[in-house]
């Protein structure tokens, strides 16, 4: 079997090198890996070399080489076998995957097959994103083997042999691409018996397919149109709880999916949501979604733990017309636009931003109930009017905005961690004001009386343009289509379709405000107004919640915490203001208290500031994998140092440990030279294999640090429970030295250890 | 009702935050019927050149690096200078840019690039230089080739490759379809614009780090 891949082989000229490695390979325990490894050594030998031949023109395959080869030594009349495009690149270059991505193209094949003979498509292992900003290619690195499944005829005589040929084509890039190409050529016997596995190959090809997406039982999967693109709601089979917490979709198609746009994974229920933004260039409608979903790093879709890019191949839903459809005049009319932008407005009513508002509003007509009908009208009017009126101003900012070249979203305000914090703090405090922690003074007054109890004719405007402002978080997700549509359009379409917006937003207030019938059915005012203001605290104090999620998933755990306790001093400060009001005392605790007030709020203000940031953690650069016996085994196995971080979120000595020590650049930088892999074991929930590991070193608690030695069974060493930057460094360099002698085998590891593709 | 509230609120809030949080951003600033972005570059003689100068006008916009094989493929077979000249004789301002930052292939100075454009045989009406690569990024500029069409009244009708073979083998320019000038010859008889844009292909611009 060796024999016959050595033959193969030796046909390929530049690669005549690899016999003696090969002849080697047949002999040691392990032989398929190590002789591929050793193919790959030799090649990129090969490849350096003949890189200063690729300056010459007549290179046909720069940078890179191609061959074709069997998984199967032989053929079987009309039995199906798998062959492969072997790519090997020099370090540093790329080909590409099905979808090249931003910019590239993808590797082609045109096959000239022996009569009878039928090949498959391509199958693509998973891709890795290359970026280079602002651009995002996918595609390979060192090597790949494209799949292609070969069906021979029946007629093929035992005894022959038949030749398999093509011509493959590729794009070889680093910074620069070189278009590359080669004449395939693959001889095999025709064999009746049963074919048997080419032993240099079989190791790679399962590598392959094991990087070859699948679909993964039970997950369900859908997908629909939103104003930026699409989203992939990801469902979880039912009883099993998810550990994916970071996604990447790989879009099989060119043009459909922007590969250089973020992809967000948010939660819904039990659901998550990709959201995926379209590619500029897309055309005409997707009727469905394929493509690869890959689970972040460490993490499996299956049970096994062995699955992690997962086929996706889904219908789209249309719940919202493509914007870009209409941006090309497509099927949405100004007219059905108009239509949406009405009904979206009218809806806007019940969104959570907007809803308390809503209520508070309803509060201002009740205080009206007892006065003129006329008055009442005229003040639903003035609301109606500064709804409308600041739909126009924002569309005109938008516009502003976009002529200035900065291409923005609906909503793009909640992308501002700060301003998330900002609107927090603000509905915070209406809600303790609701519920009357302090009264209302004259600055608050501004605020929250103007929606409920406007004065006159101009602050029933003004309420109108804060209930507008307020809402434009929760304009996102329904205004897709009518927004795509007018954001496509001319200054002027754009302001009609923002002024329907605001009149369907004001139309309930304007009907109730001119039909008296209906408010004087509104209860007269009364203590129930007290009790109803107090109950309207708790979806404002709802709102509080949902911001405070948004801001974490921007910011962090970390951020989350800095802009709850910056909550907490707000609310010490309107208590402050509450117990101590300004007319009722003298000017000395008036200095004291407004002084602390002063110095509560600058903290406040640092917090957010600091939380807005992100977490430190999160910087340091550092990957942590979820810890399991059987991952370490598998990283010692490959010959990796792993370093084992047993910790819980309650136990404060660990947190101190890993935000001074680990998360250090000193540590992550010395994590990275001596390529540890790090693992987690997250034991702030009782797990049970956690619990047995803890045990075997004799402990009965967290933290606990171990760091395995990179030569796969030497004694692992266990670090202090108080760490120290200097004792992890030499622990370190005690675990390498103990590994010196691996240190050859080091360029093979390079090229064969798995990357990341997220 | 209070409870059905509470539902309604946390299932809005949840679709809200999907959407409102991941308006991420895209490098393309310019749309399909929307106004071209307007700027002002420099070409290789050190004339300044902006949009709003041609109001009026028909204008081409031809993102260039000569190294690139894509490119290649449309200068070594005299392709993109045949269209080049066709438009211009019909009054169409061609500009070829290069966003290739300094030191990045396809980046040559002034003079260098005035001599490789005219070995090459260019027809363009100026070659601009954007080695900060505002303006790639501002149009979206992801590829060499990669072409823009701009009516008159400034808008974008035309985004995209230059024509439907995405390849750098010369033999693959027999039989294309050219989007380019099928845009450039509907838009200027007044026609809509059939294909108004497809997926960009060739070398990625070479941005500055």
């Amino acid at each position: 079997m060796i024999g016959h891949g050595t033959t193969t082989l030796n046909r390929y000229e530049s690669l005549l090198l690899l016999q003696p490695l090969l002849a080697v390979g047949g002999v040691m325990p392990s032989g398929s890996w190590w002789g591929r490894a050793g193919a790959c050594a030799a090649a990129l030998i090969v490849g350096s070399t003949a890189a200063t031949a690729a300056q010459q023109a007549d290179d046909l395959s720069p940078h890179s080489d191609a061959e074709l080869v069997s998984e199967m030594t032989s053929v079987r009349p009309g039995e199906a076998f798998t062959v492969a495009l072997w790519l090997l690149m020099e370090e540093g270059w790329h080909s590409y995957w099905r979808n090249p991505g931003d910019a590239g193209m993808a590797t082609a094949i045109e096959w000239d097959l022996p009569e009878g003979f039928e090949a498959g498509e391509l199958q693509w292992p998973l891709p890795l994103r290359i970026a280079v900003p602002p651009l995002v290619s996918y595609g390979y690195l060192d090597e790949v083997l494209l799949l292609t499944e070969m069906t021979p005829p029946d007629d093929l005589v035992a005894g022959t042999t038949v030749t398999l040929a093509g011509r493959a084509d590729w794009l070889i890039c680093t910074e620069i691409c070189l278009p590359a190409s080669a004449e395939l050529r693959l001889e095999l016997p025709v064999d009746s018996s049963q074919p048997s596995r080419d032993a240099v190959w079989q190791g790679i090809f399962a590598e392959t397919r094991a990087k070859l997406p699948v679909k993964v039982e039970g997950w369900d999967l859908t997908a629909r149109r939103t104003g930026r693109g699409f989203d992939l709601v990801i469902t979880a089979p039912p009883g099993r709880e998810t550990t994916v917490q970071d996604a990447y979709f790989f879009a099989s198609e060119e043009a459909v999916v922007a590969p250089s746009a973020q992809q967000l994974l948010g939660a819904a229920g039990r659901s998550m949501i990709l959201s995926l933004a379209q590619s500029p260039y897309l055309r005409g409608t997707v009727e469905t979604l394929n493509g690869v979903l890959l689970a972040g790093e460490g993490v499996t879709w299956d049970e096994a733990g062995l699955v992690r890019a997962m086929a996706v191949a889904v219908p789209v839903t249309g719940l919202v017309q493509p914007g870009s459809e209409a941006g090309q005049g497509g099927s949405l009319t100004l007219l059905v636009a108009l239509a949406f932008a009405f009904v979206g407005g009218l809806l806007l009513n019940l969104m959570p931003c907007v809803f308390p508002i809503l209520s508070i509003k309803v509060l201002g007509f009740a205080h009206h109930g007892g006065e003129d009908k006329s008055k009442v009208r005229a003040h639903g009017l003035a609301f109606g009017l500064g709804v409308v009126v600041s739909f126009l101003v924002l569309a005109v900012v938008i516009q502003m905005l976009r002529a200035g070249g900065t291409r923005l979203g609906w909503g793009f305000q909640l992308q501002s961690p700060t301003f998330v914090a900002a609107l927090a703090i603000l509905f915070f405090v209406i809600a303790l004001n609701l519920l009357g922690v302090f009264q209302v003074g004259t600055w608050l007054a501004r605020v929250t009386g103007r929606i409920a109890q406007p004065a006159g004719y101009p602050d029933s405007f003004s309420s109108g343009v804060l209930a507008t402002l307020v809402a434009t978080p929760c304009t996102a997700p329904f205004m897709g289509a009518a927004l795509g549509f007018a954001l496509t359009q001319r200054a002027a379409t754009t302001l009609f379709v923002f002024g329907t917006l605001g009149i369907g937003m004001a139309t309930p207030y304007v009907a109730l405000s001119l039909a008296p019938s209906l408010i004087e059915r509104l209860p007269r005012p009364g203590a129930w107004m007290e009790t109803l203001k107090q109950l309207l605290a708790f979806p404002l104090l709802g709102t509080v919640i949902w911001l405070l999620w948004v801001f974490g998933l921007q910011t962090g755990m970390g951020g989350a915490t800095s802009l709850l306790i910056a909550l907490l001093l707000v609310g010490l400060v309107t208590w402050i203001l509450g117990r101590w009001q300004a007319p009722l005392i003298t000017a000395r605790t008036r200095l004291v208290t407004r002084g602390i007030v002063a110095l509560v709020l600058v903290l406040a203000g640092a917090l957010v500031v600091r939380g807005s940031r992100g977490d430190a953690a999160s910087d340091s650069g550092l990957s942590w994998q979820p810890f399991s016996a059987a991952r370490v085994l598998e990283l010692r196995a490959a010959g990796r140092t792993v370093f084992v971080d047993f910790t819980a979120a309650w136990c404060i000595t660990c947190q101190v440990n890993e935000q001074v020590v680990l998360s250090s650049r000193t540590v992550a930088d010395a994590f990275q030279q001596y390529d540890v892999a790090t693992l987690q074991a997250d034991w702030t929930k009782f797990d049970a294999e956690i619990t047995a590991a803890l045990e075997s070193f004799g402990r009965s608690g967290v933290p606990l640090y171990v760091l395995y030695p990179g030569d796969g069974h030497g004694s692992p060493i266990v670090l202090p429970t108080i760490l120290s930057k200097q004792g992890v460094l030499d622990a370190l360099l005690d675990a390498a030295a103990s590994t010196g002698s691996r240190r050859q085998t080091d360029s093979l590891r390079s090229m064969t250890s798995e990357r990341s593709g997220v | 009702m209070r409870r059905s509230i509470s539902t309604t609120t946390l299932a809005g809030l949840a679709i809200v935050t999907m959407v409102a949080s991941n308006l991420g951003a895209q490098i393309s600033g310019a749309e399909i019927g929307g106004p071209a972005p307007s700027f002002t570059l420099p070409d290789t003689y050190g004339e300044q050149h902006s949009l709003s100068d041609y109001s009026g006008e028909w204008v081409v916009l031809e993102w260039l690096n000569y190294e690139c094989p894509f490119v290649r493929k449309h200068y070594d077979s005299g392709n993109m200078q045949g269209l080049q000249q066709r438009y211009a004789e019909k009054g169409v301002n061609w500009f070829a840019v290069v966003s290739s930052a300094p030191g990045k292939q396809g980046y040559h100075e002034p003079d260098d690039m005035n001599s490789l454009s005219q070995a090459k045989g260019s027809k363009v009406a100026a070659v601009l230089l954007d080695p900060e690569g505002t303006v790639g990024k501002l149009y979206g500029a992801q590829t060499t080739p990669q072409l823009y069409v701009i009516d008159p009244d400034g808008v974008l009708l035309y985004n995209g490759a230059i024509d439907d073979r995405p390849s750098a083998r010369p033999e693959s320019l027999e039989g294309a379809h050219n989007y380019l000038a099928a845009a450039l010859d509907e838009a200027m008889n007044g026609r809509p614009v059939t294909t108004p844009t497809s997926k960009p292909y060739g070398c990625s611009v070479k941005y500055k780090d």
